[in-house]
């Protein structure tokens, strides 16, 4: 458990750095809704027009893959730096390390949570209306949730021992990025890869949302079930480090 | 003043590496071997020439960092370090940043709002208060900086040089309200290189030379001898301070 001094350093940074980012450019918060509207334009344009010829079945398809994702690899990505980019502030104040990433899972999660209701709005305009099965939405949105504290915590702990492994990281995001099922259903590959590339939660997740949003169906509880064991083995381990090297990153950034 | 030990350091050592390379690094000790008690209610100095390790040992006692030996055992955790903006976003309003500068410092939200107008009036901001940081003058920010770290009241404050902020009504004003908050029965350390400072505020003084406590006691004497070192040698000569290379590892 977190305790409460830090949920309120957690949750008021997170709201200060909204407020900064929102502050910094002249149409404000309004990027958080056009940045990934550019960013799905794009992959429409390139997947569903150019490549595909899919309509509006394949814009919703793809939508309910993107959203999701966008939410993972940001915060992932950013997550991973938290540590080195409060480098100046750990040197001045002493903060538990494991509050840095948390920080930038919530910023991110607060942005998720307007495209997704952009995305909701979007599927009711095109037919899918919410269903009995939209109850396990917040259930499927607290799982990813976990997946992406435990892995952010994960590469936060490791990064600044290991300063190549940011690039790991960022190529590494961009490489699953075709692989979690995204731009095709990773059933449609053959059995045995498939089964390897459910490794990555990041597929049960986008399916999870495709069967709620797409199918009117219950996500598969067994894949979500896996998901959650690893959040829980990866937070875990995360925390470890981040606790014994709690008060050595420091040094790392001093030295 | 009592003398219920607050922090003990026993034979501490920290050490920075550099990365030289892939698993490789130079190895630094800052601070080879220090050991002391700070008490209850104390002002305590660290005097030492440049590079002797002092920034080292606040952070150590601030416990921003770990030693690699030695032990510090500390009975508070509200030990912190005095320092002015930290935290500071420029596009957030000086209201905003009191309150997440007084967070990180230790203080919570209802704990910065309580004291939220002694930080306005002491700052001498008025309205200014709910503008953002960046459209402030530099003096502007650091008097809104030195009132929220004033404000933020640790059990044991670690002061890196009472320095006066700000233009120089405000300096001697700042100056002489963190004078007044060390001579009252607050523990503090302080690492100054002002003698006058050191007289006036201090209890004892603790000399840190290369990494390792030279001596420890009464400030009068102690400063003298410290003072005398400078004339064998001193900074100029010999740089006495320059942590040492002790290996490769």
């Amino acid at each position: 458990m977190i305790p409460k001094k830090y949920v309120e350093l957690i949750w008021y940074k997170a709201l200060a750095e909204l407020k900064a980012e929102a502050a910094r450019a002249y149409i404000g918060f309004l990027w958080w809704v056009l940045e990934p509207l550019l960013y799905m334009s794009a992959f429409y344009i390139a997947f569903g027009t150019g490549l595909r010829r899919g309509g509006v079945p394949f814009l919703a398809f793809l939508l309910t893959g993107l959203v999701p994702w966008k939410w993972f690899a940001s915060t992932v990505t950013n997550g991973s730096n938290a540590i080195q980019a409060n480098s100046a502030l750990i040197q001045q104040v002493y903060i538990p390390k494991y509050v840095l990433p948390w920080i930038v899972v919530v910023v991110n999660t607060i942005k998720f949570s307007i495209i997704l209701g952009l995305l909701i709005i979007l599927l009711s305009f095109s037919g899918h209306a919410a269903g009995i099965t939209w109850l396990a939405l917040p259930v499927v949105i607290a799982i990813q949730f976990m997946v992406i504290i435990s892995i952010a915590s994960f590469f936060a702990a490791l990064v600044p021992l290991f300063p190549e492994l940011k690039l790991i990281v960022d190529n590494g995001i961009i490489v699953l990025m075709f692989l979690s099922g995204i731009f095709f259903k990773i059933d449609a590959l053959p059995p045995r890869l498939a089964a390897f590339l459910r490794i990555n939660p990041m597929v049960e997740v986008i399916e999870s949302y495709r069967d709620i949003f797409l199918n009117n169906a219950w996500p598969e509880w067994a894949g979500l079930m896996w998901c959650i064991i690893l959040s829980l083995v990866l937070y875990t381990v995360a925390g470890a480090i981040l606790r014994k090297y709690d008060r050595f990153y420091v040094k790392l950034m001093i030295g | 003043m009592s003398h219920e030990t607050v922090i003990e350091l026993q034979n501490v050592g920290v050490s920075y590496t550099r990365r030289a390379g892939l698993m490789r690094g130079q190895k630094f000790w800052a601070l080879h071997d220090v050991s002391f008690d700070l008490h209850q209610g104390e002002t305590l100095g660290v005097v030492g020439h440049n590079g002797a390790g002092k920034s080292t040992l606040l952070r150590l006692l601030a416990g921003i960092m770990a030693p690699d030996r030695g032990e510090v055992i500390s009975r508070t955790d509200r030990v912190s370090l005095l320092s002015l903006q930290a935290g500071f976003v420029p596009h957030l309003t000086g209201r905003e940043n009191a309150i997440l500068s007084g967070i990180l410092m230790g203080l919570s939200r209802k704990e910065v709002l309580a004291r939220m107008q002694d930080i306005i009036e002491f700052s001498e901001l008025g309205e200014f208060i709910d503008e953002a940081v960046r459209t402030y003058s530099s003096g502007m920010r650091a008097r809104l900086g030195f009132a929220v770290a004033f404000q933020a009241d640790p059990d044991v404050l670690l002061v890196d040089e009472i320095l006066g902020v700000g233009d120089a009504g405000f300096r001697e004003k700042s100056a002489l309200a963190m004078k007044q908050k060390i001579a009252s029965d607050k523990t503090v350390v302080i690492v100054t290189h002002n003698p006058e400072t050191i007289i006036d505020l201090c209890n004892r003084i603790v000399w840190i030379h290369n990494g390792v406590t030279h001596a420890i006691g009464e400030p009068r004497e102690l400063l003298r001898q410290y003072q005398e070192s400078f004339r064998h040698g001193g900074p100029r000569g010999v740089r006495l301070g320059e942590p040492k290379q002790v290996g490769i590892v």
